[in-house]
């Protein structure tokens, strides 16, 4: 069929007013700087490593973050003075080479490596050090608490910084590996780019910092580019480029990652799926401080029972929870903390029982309760509360599960009478000292302590610990996880392990347990690339 | 006309303070405390005071939404909690991506719309199998057809990519319009352009597929109709054969309700760009929609709502212009 000019008039008017639709959007969004920038190189390389997030990170300033997708760009474009050994929770020299700590524990002399270099050129020496320390404070976000205890800063010396703190604090050295830690900025740049915010601004898309990659893009919602630093001090990381992508779809990802279109999925990759994996990928585990709890809200009926409350230990067989969710990628809690920074926990005291789990249901005043969990793109806090779900119903609860908000969940401390009765949500604590899992659940202020666990007598001990001799501590923070046991306010079930799905020919995979989903970048080669 | 075009506006207005009026009062509803979650589980609580106060968190809602309506009338949309980046800026880094897939996505829509509507209207056992293909497509969710677009075109025959606006080790320019289909060609650039008009397919026929059905359908009703006036009886009777009557006296008069359609359907696209960008991980507004929400990022809510919200008035006061051509009567109205 041939139609005449005028004939298709009307389908162009149909398309054109389609496309003036489009134009309308257009006009009122059209002002307001852009951020998309270029990526990297010019053609794909073997030297090329490509990894997506889930999700934008919140910015990469290291000041500021304080998420756990993005640790990655932070940690390979900025260094810390110390950091921790791959695999495990010994403190070794990053940009300090050592350390000493006074007696009384309230100096911390930092002798730092020479020769280092920031991005932008500049020599890194001890009042860069402090430099970054006093921008950390001055910003006063989230990870400044850090350093919220230095009383003061000395550079005696262009390679030795020195921090006097107000009163010892047990986890200071920690603070310092954590990868939310203070990291070193070129005072260059903050000088160049102070602004009026401390730099927040230049530092939102760029960085000065002495790693191993330069963070050379930051289109937000697209892509990240890291780029090789020239003058790194360690030693040269195989990839030229790292680009990260966002690929909010983890099925995407999967079939990206199958394609060869990614390098390696490193969270949330759906556990059932793990043993149908393709031959051309691979999948390596890795313990983590990442641990699945269950709150339990103590500020109305039924929990405020607290023979009720005690019930629910006998609810839930954790081990087959945990196998069947998780298919081998966690494995039963062992006591209030990660073994791996506070050993010799007593045992917990969850076991099944049938009988004990009816009679808990049948004294409660009420046995419909809600079970909210997180939402996670995995799907296995879902799973986890479908199954407990399927134990609790069986003692004679009848529980409805709901998803909710990471924002939703930190709102339930204003109004605890309206929050659901048990609640699922998995943590990490800030870096490998029992100070920094026990203060942000288990203190009555504390930010993860979601459904209001109160015990002064746990406060008390939490606050003596933090500045007790080492061997005390560590007996008052076992005193403490022991309590919030018995107290039946918190449940632990699983501890959950890294697992990263790479391509087959990606090595040299390093991993430190208290950085969450975060692998080594510049450790990564190509075998037969 | 100026009449028309006074109620539109008015209707703008009206459509984006019942907007903002809904998102606070959603935040009103949800007990959520994004300033938590914006400065982390270990801020001391004077910093989440601190934080809260800066941002006027620690308001009455009512004050707030005063405070808001008087930052909007001067173009201020707060900032990101998430990016914390003025919500203007975002928008702009976020809109030009789906501004390039809803104008894609609709022309592909018309096209296709109109198209298989002019196909329905020619009858027969052909009509009836593509009217029955049709009702069925319809019935098909945007994210399963995604899904099956990204595992037939992508992960089996290896045609198109699944993911992002454009390869990722190209070059993207800063402009002039941000549509990398434009910008690619007058930076003269035929790589970029071969990638995002790649990068583009299926996102784009994904979004068009269920507004492209529904114009179909309505278009094709209306011709019928049309096809039964007694001014086509006496076209047929001037001996004027079947398309030619159809395409020339009963189409424009068949236009008035495909348009009204087309305008629906645009909201439903609209609707659509949140997973479609989801899957496609396409970097515009639904995604930064998305991101906002797991954040509790009401700033960033009510931007792209608004402008979301004003898009679909806009297009739909242009559908109106368009009936008003197509239909000279509706000018008297």
């Amino acid at each position: 069929m041939k139609l005449s000019r005028a004939s298709l008039a009307p389908i162009c008017l149909v398309a054109g007013a389609f496309a003036l639709a489009g134009c309308g959007a257009a006009s009122t969004t059209s002002s307001g700087p852009s951020t998309s920038g270029a990526s990297g190189g010019s053609s794909a390389s073997s030297q090329i490593l490509r990894i997506p997030y889930l999700a934008d990170m919140s910015v990469p300033d290291p000041d500021i973050f304080y998420d756990i997708e993005g640790n990655s760009v932070i940690l390979s474009s900025y260094d810390g003075l110390v950091t921790y050994a791959p695999g495990s929770t010994r403190i070794i020299p990053d940009l300090a080479t050592s350390w000493t700590i006074s007696p009384d524990r309230l100096t911390y002399t930092f002798h730092l490596r020479a020769g280092v270099h920031f991005h932008d050129g500049t020599v890194m020496t001890s009042a860069s050090v402090k430099r970054s320390f006093e921008r950390r404070l001055a910003v006063n976000q989230a990870p400044s608490y850090m350093l919220k205890p230095v009383a003061s800063m000395a550079t005696p010396n262009p390679l030795t910084f020195v921090v006097h703190l107000k009163s010892p604090v047990n986890p200071f050295i920690d603070y310092m590996a954590s990868s939310w830690g203070p990291k070193v900025i070129g005072p260059a740049a903050l000088v160049t780019h102070a602004g009026s915010d401390h730099a927040e601004t230049w530092l939102a898309t760029h960085d000065d910092g002495t790693g191993p990659y330069e963070l050379t893009s930051f289109a937000r919602g697209r892509q990240y580019v890291l780029t090789r630093s020239t003058d790194y001090w360690g030693a040269q990381p195989y990839f030229k480029q790292v680009l990260i992508k966002i690929t909010p779809d983890i099925g995407t990802q999967q079939l990206e990652l199958q394609n060869g279109d990614v390098d390696a999925i490193m969270h949330s990759f759906p556990a059932s799926e793990l043993n149908q994996l393709p031959s051309n990928v691979h999948v390596e585990e890795f313990p983590s401080f990442l641990r699945l709890l269950l709150y339990v809200n103590t500020n109305k009926p039924p929990f405020n029972n607290p023979a009720v409350r005690a019930s629910l230990r006998s609810d839930v067989n954790i081990p087959q929870l945990v196998a069947e969710a998780y298919s081998g990628t966690a494995t039963p809690s062992t006591g209030a903390y990660p073994e791996a920074i506070l050993p010799n926990q007593p045992k917990l005291p969850y076991a099944p029982n049938p009988k004990l789990a009816t009679a808990g249901a049948k004294a409660a005043s009420t046995k419909s309760i809600t079970l909210a969990y997180t939402a996670d793109e995995s799907g296995v806090q879902r799973r986890v509360g479908e199954l407990i779900q399927a134990d609790l119903e069986q003692a004679g609860w009848k529980v409805t599960v709901k998803e909710v908000q990471l924002p939703q969940v930190y709102g339930y401390i204003n109004n605890l009478k309206t929050a659901p009765d048990l609640m699922l949500q998995t943590n990490t604590p800030d870096a490998s000292h029992p100070d920094t899992w026990a203060r942000i659940l288990f203190d009555s202020t504390g930010g993860l302590n979601f459904l209001g666990f109160k015990d002064a007598a746990v406060d008390n001990l939490l606050n003596q610990a933090l500045s007790a001799p080492p061997a005390k501590a560590t007996s008052l923070y076992q005193q403490v996880g022991q309590d919030v046991v018995n107290s039946n306010e918190i449940f632990f079930l699983g501890d959950v392990k890294n697992v990263f799905v790479l391509n087959k020919n990606l090595t040299g995979v390093e991993q430190v347990p208290a950085y969450p989903w975060t692998v080594t970048l510049a450790d990564l080669k190509r075998v037969g690339g | 006309m100026a009449s028309l075009v006074g109620r539109r506006l008015i209707a703008l207005v009206a459509v984006m303070f019942g907007l903002v009026v809904i998102v606070f009062a959603l935040q009103a509803v949800i007990p959520s405390d994004p300033v938590r979650a914006m400065v982390g589980a270990s801020a001391s609580p004077a910093v989440v005071a601190q934080e809260r106060h800066k941002l006027g968190y620690d308001k009455p809602l009512p004050e707030r939404f005063v405070d808001y309506l008087d930052r909007l009338a001067h173009g201020n949309l707060e900032t990101s909690l998430r990016t914390r980046n003025p919500v203007t800026q975002d928008l702009g880094t976020f809109a030009p991506a789906t501004l390039e897939l809803a104008l894609s996505a609709a022309a592909l829509a018309a096209a296709l719309g109109v198209g298989l509507g002019l196909l329905l209207v020619g009858g027969g056992r052909p009509a009836r199998l593509l009217r029955l293909g049709l009702i069925g497509g319809a019935s098909v969710p945007t994210f399963l057809t995604a899904l099956l677009a990204i595992l037939v075109f992508y992960s089996t025959f290896h045609l198109l990519p699944a993911s992002g606006r454009v390869s990722d080790t190209l070059v993207v320019p800063d402009g002039p319009t941000k549509l990398l289909l434009v910008d690619s060609l007058l930076h003269g650039e035929p790589n970029l352009f071969w990638s995002a008009f790649t990068h583009l397919i299926m996102p784009a026929f994904t979004l068009a597929l269920l507004p492209a059905l529904a114009i179909a359908r309505t278009l094709a009703t209306s011709c019928e109709q049309i096809m039964r006036e007694d001014y086509v009886r006496t076209a047929r009777s001037k001996g004027l054969r079947e398309r030619r009557v159809l395409v020339r006296h009963a189409l424009r008069n068949a236009a008035g309700p495909a348009l009204t359609m087309s305008g629906l359907q645009f909201g439903l696209l609209l609707g659509g760009i949140v997973v479609v960008e989801q899957i496609f991980a396409w970097p515009g507004l639904g995604l930064y929609l998305d991101q906002s929400i797991a954040y509790s990022d009401f700033p960033a809510i009510t931007g792209t709502t608004l402008l979301l919200g004003a898009a679909y008035v806009i297009v739909n006061f242009l559908v109106d212009l368009a009936q008003a051509w197509a239909d000279p009567r509706i000018r008297t109205v």
